[in-house]
This record gives C-alpha cells, structure tokens and sequence, in this order.
C-alpha cells in the first residue's frame, strides 16, 4: 500500500495520528504528511492505515496503490 | 417553475427534543428544503451535501455569522465568520496552541481537575453532574489556556446560557450579556499589557501580527469573544451527553469500566451522535442549486451537522449508538477550512472526563428521566453503591 496526504485538504483533525501515529506526522500547526517521503505503508499497518483514511473527516488522505 | 420544498424547521431549544426524528423525515423526504425562522434559510440535511457545502466556501462563505441566529454581536467573530485570505492569517496565529503535542501537555492539568471534580459529586447519594461536573471542567482549563484568572470560571456559566441558550427566545438578554463578556474580555487585556509577556491564547492575541501589520484592538476583542463561546458549552454539552447516555444504558457503562480502552471509540460515537453544535450558517455568494433547489446569492443555508452524522447513506445503523464503531467520520467538528480549532482538546477533554469519572465514582443511574440528551442544563444520577 502507499498513501499521501493532500495539503489541499488537510485541515489539522490529527485522526491519522490515533490510528496510526507511526505512520503519519503533523508539522506545529497540525497539519499531517505521511513520515516516508515514498509513501509506503508496511503490510503490518496497512489494516491501521485503512482505518485513519476511513476516520479522516477531509477525506485527505489519499491511497495510491492498494 | 417547480415548487420549493418547506419545512418549519428548527433546531434551537425544545426542538432538540425530538431532533433526531425531524432529521429522518427531512433526508427522506426534503433533504434540501426551506425555513421561515430566523429570516429565512434553506437547509441541507445529507452527509454528502453538508461535506461538500463545507469544502466549498467560496460559494458557502462565513460571513455575516455562521451562527444562525447570531450570538449577541453583530461584530464578525474571528475566526469563524471570516472568509479567506484572512481567514488563514488569523487561524495560524492560534493552531499551534492546539496541535496533539500541544493537547498532551495540557492533559495533566486535565485529569487533575477531572479527579478533583469527581471525587466532589460523588460524595452525595444524588448529584446534578451537569451541573458538578461536566460544565464546571472545559471552563477550568480554558481559565489556564486563555489566561483568565482561575477563580472566574464561576462566571462563565451565566453569560453562556444567556449568550447562546437564550439567543432565539430573548435576544435583548443575549446582547446585554455579549457586552459584559466583551467588557470583562477588554479589561483582561489592558491587564495584560502591563504584565510581562506569557505565552498563552491571550499573550499570542496581544502581541500577533496579520499580515505583517499589528493585529487591531477589535480583532482582538473578535477573537477573545468567539473563543469564550466555541470553547466552554460545546465541551460542556460532549462531557454532558455522553454521561447521560451512560446513566441511561447500564450495560455500555459497564463495557467502558471493563474495558476503558474503548472510551476514545465510544467519546467518537458521542460526538456523532449527540454533536453540541447540530448546525451551523453559511451565505451563498452566488446562484447554486444543490438537490433541485434554486439557492440564490445572499440566500442564509443552514448545514445540519446532526443530520448529515445520522444519514444511513453514510453509516450502517445511524441512529444506533455503537461505542466500538470503527468508522466514524463525521461533522461534531464540522469539516473543511473552519473546522474546529480546538477539536484535539476538545477530544481530549472528553475522553479524560470519562475515564476519570468511570475511574472515581461506583455506577450510576439517571434520576429524572426528562432531562433531555441536549444542552448544558441539570443530570441527576444517583450513584448505586455495595450495600
């Protein structure tokens, strides 16, 4: 699996960081990217990270390759 | 020309009572209609609606109030019911006081009042844990964010209910006491600017830059005010509801004292569907028809919230309270560029609350079953103690 946050439509919730606070990071003002800059997901954490896209309220994170 | 669907529509005070119902009958037979109250607006009532409404504002602006009706001022709060590019500027001055590293070193003083306070309502047979508990709680940490003195909690309350509570019935009351807040607001800040500098939601106020100019004294009298009413009765009201569902439903009480590992799910499930803020306003800035109903430009569109968080074409069993659920995206924070600025504390404040109180006191009960499941008013429980 690989994902990206859109900035376009982040606006700081952070539920990706209850799911899956090792995956996800926020810079100082809340707002999330994804801590690999490639995006991959480790297979262990994919079922955290489909969690935080289906809680995420901006529906911003993006999955590119399931 | 087709006829425009009408409902009399409302979603303040006694309303509520029976809210949940009128939210069906709209999504299944007027998702988009029209109200004559407050002026006039026309309503969306579907998730999908409200999530796109939301993501749109430059025709869904903010101003004059997203609060429909407004709370007391005709002064534009910031930064609720201001539109972009200023929106952005004001925003940023306060996101950082509000990030989950910034909530978790808040979360101490959190738990230390939830204690104090439970270990007080607890030491009767009955207690009003509205009234004990959890409006008491929000407004003793907004004391340290926003650097009232500590002891002024006592205050808050009254201006509150008259503010917001009374707006729709007495709206001369809610003005009068807009001003008072705003006076005791502006008093705070002359205080300020004699003391040395602190960092906290008053002390960034004082000394922010917009733009690269010095913020105004309005601006900061906006912001002060609109933080006052976004920050103590919608916690209040999340802390409130969740415990009123609690003292209704013995067994979901008893799955969260087994298992407090389920709180942070079931405060979520809460939030959806007992929001403390079931609506808010928007003005269209131009022509758009959304579901068949030709809204013009300056036309009121309220988004409900509580309706699009109960909309079976989002959620299987949406008017069932799951407090394991695992998807739960909803709008109790409402969605795009105005988003709740404090929704992490928020969070936060509701998940301490009831962890510590599920922690401190024995089960309990509800005493007096028409207290309603909305607002900040009176919940009477009679805690059920080993004899």
């Amino acid at each position: 699996m690989r994902i990206a946050v859109d900035p376009s439509k982040c606006q700081g919730h952070n539920r990706c960081m209850i799911f899956a606070p090792d995956v996800f990071e926020v810079d100082d003002y809340g707002f999330a990217t994804v801590q690999n800059p490639a995006g991959t997901v480790p297979e262990e954490r994919v079922e955290a990270v489909r969690t935080a896209v289906a809680n995420c309220p901006e529906l911003a994170i993006l999955v590119l390759e399931d | 020309m087709t006829e425009i669907p009408v409902r009399d529509f409302d979603f303040h005070g006694p309303a509520l009572d029976t809210i949940f119902d009128t939210y069906k009958e709209l999504r299944d037979h007027c998702p988009v209609g029209w109200s004559d109250r407050y002026g006039g607006f026309w309503f969306l009532a579907k998730n999908e609606d409200i999530f796109n409404a939301e993501q749109d504002w430059a025709t869904f602006s903010v101003a004059p109030s997203m609060l429909l009706p407004a709370f007391g001022t005709d002064e534009p709060m910031i930064p609720i019911d201001i539109d972009p590019p200023l929106h952005s500027a004001y925003r940023k001055l306060l996101l950082p006081l509000f990030t989950p590293r910034a909530v978790d070193a808040l979360t101490p003083l959190v738990e230390e009042t939830a204690r104090t306070l439970a270990d007080e309502v607890v030491k009767g047979e009955v207690a009003d844990i509205g009234l004990g508990y959890a409006r008491p709680l929000p407004s003793i940490i907004f004391c340290t964010l926003v650097g009232y003195p500590p002891e002024d909690w006592h205050m808050f309350d009254g201006w509150v209910d008259r503010i917001i509570y009374d707006r729709d019935v007495n709206p001369d009351e809610s003005a009068t006491a807009a001003n008072e807040v705003r006076d005791y607001l502006w008093s705070l800040v002359e205080r300020r600017r004699q003391e040395p500098p602190k960092d906290d939601i008053t002390g960034r106020l004082i000394t922010a830059q917009i733009d690269g100019r010095p913020i105004t004294d309005e601006e900061i009298l906006n912001y002060g005010y609109l933080l006052f009413l976004a920050g103590l009765d919608t916690t209040a009201w999340a802390i409130r509801s969740s415990l009123w569902y609690l003292a209704r439903n013995p067994q979901d009480q008893e799955r969260l004292r087994r298992d407090p590992g389920l709180i942070s799910s079931a405060a979520e499930e809460f939030l959806r569907t007992m929001s403390p803020v079931q609506a808010m306003a928007r003005t269209a800035t131009k022509d758009v028809e959304v579901g068949g109903c030709p809204i013009k430009k300056g036309d009121r569109v309220v988004l409900a919230f509580g309706s699009g968080n109960r909309d079976e074409d989002a959620y299987p069993d949406p008017d069932e309270i799951i407090i394991d659920r695992e998807e739960n995206r909803h709008f109790a924070f409402g969605a795009g560029i105005h988003r709740c600025l404090g929704s992490n504390l928020g969070r936060r404040e509701v998940i301490v609350a009831l962890r510590e109180f599920l922690d401190r006191v024995p089960p309990f009960e509800a005493v007096n079953l028409d207290e309603p499941w909305h607002g900040v008013g009176p919940l009477t429980v009679r805690f059920i103690r080993e004899a």
